[in-house]
C-alpha cells in the first residue's frame, strides 16, 4: 500500500514537471511567436486564444518536436506533427469521405485557434464552410428543393446536414443591430459590446438574474418582453452536440420530416451560449422545454412541426369546438322539430 | 300552391372567387393540419409536399380574395351595401334574424330575410362575413405571406413582435377560420330544401318557395 501511494506520488510530480516544463517552452516560443513583426503574419500566434485551446495545455514542443535550442539559428525547419498522430478515428473517418479530396485538417482548422463544438457559434461553423462555400451562392443552390433555403442556412449549421453528425439541441445566442442602423439587420452580440450594456460586468447576468448558471424559462421571458431597453434578441440555431467529419450529401436531411416531425419531445433541450473575452462561447442550461413557450420563451426562433405550443394547441380546439356547437346543437333541434316544418310545407 | 320565385343573386365572378376559396381554405386546413401535427397526422406522402400545397393553397386564397375584392370595389361597386349591416339592420336586423335561428325556424316560420342581388345577405350574414373577409382572411393571409418569407421580412417580423406571435396569430386565426367554416356549411343547409342555398352559389340563381309576402313583391326588389 505504501509503494503504491510513492508511485502515485512520482507520478503525479512528474507529470506536473511535464506540463509546466511544455508550459515553461510554450511561453518560450510565444515570446517571439506572439510578434508578427518579429517572426512575420505566416508564424504569429494570438496568444489570448491559443491559451485557452486545448492544444496549448500540450504545449508547442508536443507537436513542433524538431525545434531545439538553437531554433530559429541553426536554419532548421520547425517540423510539424500531423494532426492524424493524435486524432487517427477522425482522419479515418475524413479520408473516407468526398471533402478529402478537396481540403487538409488545416484547409478548415487552425491548430492554433481549435474550439470545441460547444465553444464556437454556429455561425462560426459557418464561416468556415463558407470559406469555399460562399453562404449566399449556397443558399441559392439550396432553393431548388429547400423551402426558405435562406433561414436554413442561417439557423442551421452546414454540418447538421452534410455529417452524421447528431444530438442536436437548440442553442440561443445574442443578437443585436448594429448601433447606427436603427432598422438594421440584427447581428451577433460580441463580448464588449455585451459586457458594456451588463450591469456589474457580467454579461450573464443579462439573463441570469440570479446568477446562478442556470436560466429559467421566466429569466428567458424576462429578457425577451424587455428588448425594447437592452435592443438585444435572442437567435436561436439547431446546432449539434456530437460532431463527425464524414461530409456527403445525406438523404434524409432532404426529407424535410427529418428536423420537422421529430415531436416536441425532441425539442426539450436548449442552451444559451454566451460570447467570451478570448473569442469562444460557453454555454448556460436553460429550462427544459423553454423553446415550446407560446410567446415569449424564444420569440424569435420556432421550427413548423416541432416547437408548437400546447397551450395554443388548446385554445385552437376550443375555438374549432366552439364552431361544432352551431352544427351539432342546432342539427339536433332541427331533427327533433322536423315535423313542424313538414307540416308547413303541405 | 307551390309555385317557384327565382333570383339571380351570384355573378359569375363571385361564384368563381367562393368555389376558388372554398376548395382552397379546405386544403389549407387539411394540409395546415398535417404541419402542425406531423408525427400524428400523415395525409399527404411528405411533409414538404404538404409545406408546398400549403403555400400554394395560400397563393390561391389570396389571390381570389383579391379577385372579390376587385369585383366589389370596382366592378358591382357594392362592397359596402353588401357587406355592411345599416342601422337598422344592426338595431333590429340581427336580432329578428337570430329569432329566427334560435326559435321560428323550429316552429316552421319562414326565413323574415328574402335575398335580392341588392341585398343578399341576412343581417348575421352580412356581420359575420364582414368579421371574416375584412378581418380574418387578409389577417391570415397576410400572416402567411410572412411565413413563408421570414429571412427577407424579418425586421417586419420583429416589428410584429417576433415569430411566435406570428405563427400563434396565424394558427388561431386559422383555427376561427375552420370553426366559421362547419357553421358556414351547416347554415348553407337551413333552405327551404338542403340544397337551397347551395345550388345558387353554383348555378347563380335562387329559388325561393312563393310566400304571401314575396308574392305582391317584384320579383327582383328590396323585401324589407
Amino acid at each position: 500500500m505504501r509503494s503504491f501511494r510513492l508511485l502515485l506520488c512520482c507520478g503525479l510530480l512528474l507529470g506536473l514537471t511535464a506540463f509546466a516544463a511544455f508550459a515553461a517552452a510554450s511561453d518560450d516560443c510565444l515570446a517571439c511567436h506572439s510578434d508578427s513583426a518579429t517572426v512575420g503574419k505566416a508564424f504569429a500566434i494570438n496568444p489570448a486564444i491559443f491559451d485557452t485551446t486545448v492544444h496549448a495545455q500540450l504545449g508547442c514542443p508536443s507537436c513542433h518536436t524538431s525545434v531545439g535550442a538553437g531554433h530559429p539559428d541553426d536554419g532548421l525547419p520547425p517540423s510539424k506533427a500531423s494532426c492524424q498522430e493524435c486524432h487517427a478515428e477522425v482522419a479515418k473517418e475524413y479520408a473516407a469521405s468526398s471533402h478529402h479530396q478537396n481540403a487538409a485538417c488545416s484547409d478548415c482548422h487552425n491548430p492554433h485557434q481549435v474550439r470545441g463544438p460547444t465553444e464556437v457559434s454556429g455561425a462560426d461553423m459557418n464561416r468556415t464552410c463558407s470559406g469555399c462555400h460562399e453562404l449566399a451562392a449556397m443558399a441559392t443552390t439550396h432553393t431548388t428543393w429547400l423551402p426558405q433555403a435562406d433561414l436554413h442556412i442561417g439557423m442551421l449549421p452546414c454540418i447538421s446536414c452534410h455529417t452524421a453528425s447528431k444530438e442536436n439541441v437548440i442553442t440561443l445566442y445574442i443578437i443585436k443591430r448594429p448601433a447606427a442602423a436603427r432598422f438594421g439587420r440584427f447581428e451577433l452580440a460580441g463580448y464588449n459590446e455585451l459586457k458594456a450594456l451588463a450591469s456589474h460586468g457580467k454579461i450573464e447576468g443579462l439573463i441570469d438574474g440570479n446568477e446562478d448558471n442556470y436560466i429559467s424559462l421566466a429569466e428567458l421571458r424576462l429578457f425577451n418582453s424587455d428588448q425594447e431597453r437592452t435592443g438585444l434578441r435572442l437567435q436561436g440555431m439547431m446546432t449539434p452536440e456530437t460532431v463527425t467529419h464524414n461530409f456527403q450529401i445525406l438523404a434524409n436531411r432532404r426529407d424535410c420530416s427529418f428536423c420537422h416531425a421529430s415531436g416536441p419531445a425532441a425539442r426539450q433541450t436548449s442552451y444559451l451560449s454566451l460570447a467570451t473575452s478570448d473569442g469562444s462561447y460557453r454555454r448556460l442550461p436553460v429550462e427544459r422545454g423553454a423553446v415550446l413557450d407560446a410567446l415569449y420563451g424564444t420569440p424569435d426562433f420556432y421550427m413548423v412541426g416541432s416547437t408548437r405550443s400546447t397551450a395554443l394547441n388548446y385554445i385552437g380546439a376550443v375555438i374549432i369546438a366552439g364552431g361544432l356547437v352551431v352544427p351539432i346543437g342546432h342539427g339536433t333541434l332541427r331533427f327533433l322539430t322536423r315535423r313542424n316544418r313538414a307540416n308547413k310545407e303541405d | 300552391m307551390n309555385s317557384q320565385h327565382r333570383v339571380y343573386l351570384h355573378m359569375t365572378p363571385v361564384r368563381i372567387w367562393h368555389w376558388l376559396n372554398a376548395f382552397g381554405i379546405v386544403t389549407l386546413i387539411v394540409t395546415g393540419v398535417q404541419i402542425r401535427f406531423p408525427e400524428y397526422v400523415v395525409i399527404f406522402a411528405s411533409y414538404k409536399s404538404a409545406i408546398m400545397l400549403h403555400n400554394t393553397a395560400g397563393l390561391v386564397v389570396a389571390a381570389s380574395f383579391s379577385l372579390w375584392f376587385f369585383y366589389y370595389s370596382f366592378i358591382a361597386r357594392n362592397m359596402l351595401k353588401t357587406y355592411v349591416p345599416n342601422e337598422d339592420e344592426l338595431r333590429h336586423g340581427i336580432l329578428r334574424q337570430a329569432k329566427f335561428y334560435l326559435l321560428t325556424y323550429f316552429l316552421g316560420w319562414p326565413n323574415p330575410h328574402h335575398p335580392t342581388p341588392e341585398n343578399k345577405f341576412n343581417p348575421m350574414q352580412k356581420s359575420a362575413y364582414l368579421a371574416i373577409m375584412f378581418v380574418l382572411v387578409p389577417l391570415v393571409s397576410l400572416t402567411g405571406l410572412l411565413l413563408t418569407n421570414v429571412e427577407p421580412l424579418r425586421n417586419l417580423i420583429i416589428l410584429i413582435g417576433g415569430l411566435k406571435i406570428l405563427v400563434g396569430v396565424h394558427f388561431l386565426l386559422a383555427c376561427c377560420l375552420c370553426a366559421f367554416l362547419f357553421t358556414h356549411v351547416y347554415l348553407a343547409t337551413l333552405g327551404h330544401t338542403a340544397f337551397a342555398y347551395i345550388k345558387p352559389m353554383w348555378t347563380g340563381w335562387e329559388e325561393e318557395p312563393e310566400t304571401e309576402q314575396n308574392a305582391h313583391d317584384e320579383p327582383v326588389s328590396n323585401h324589407r
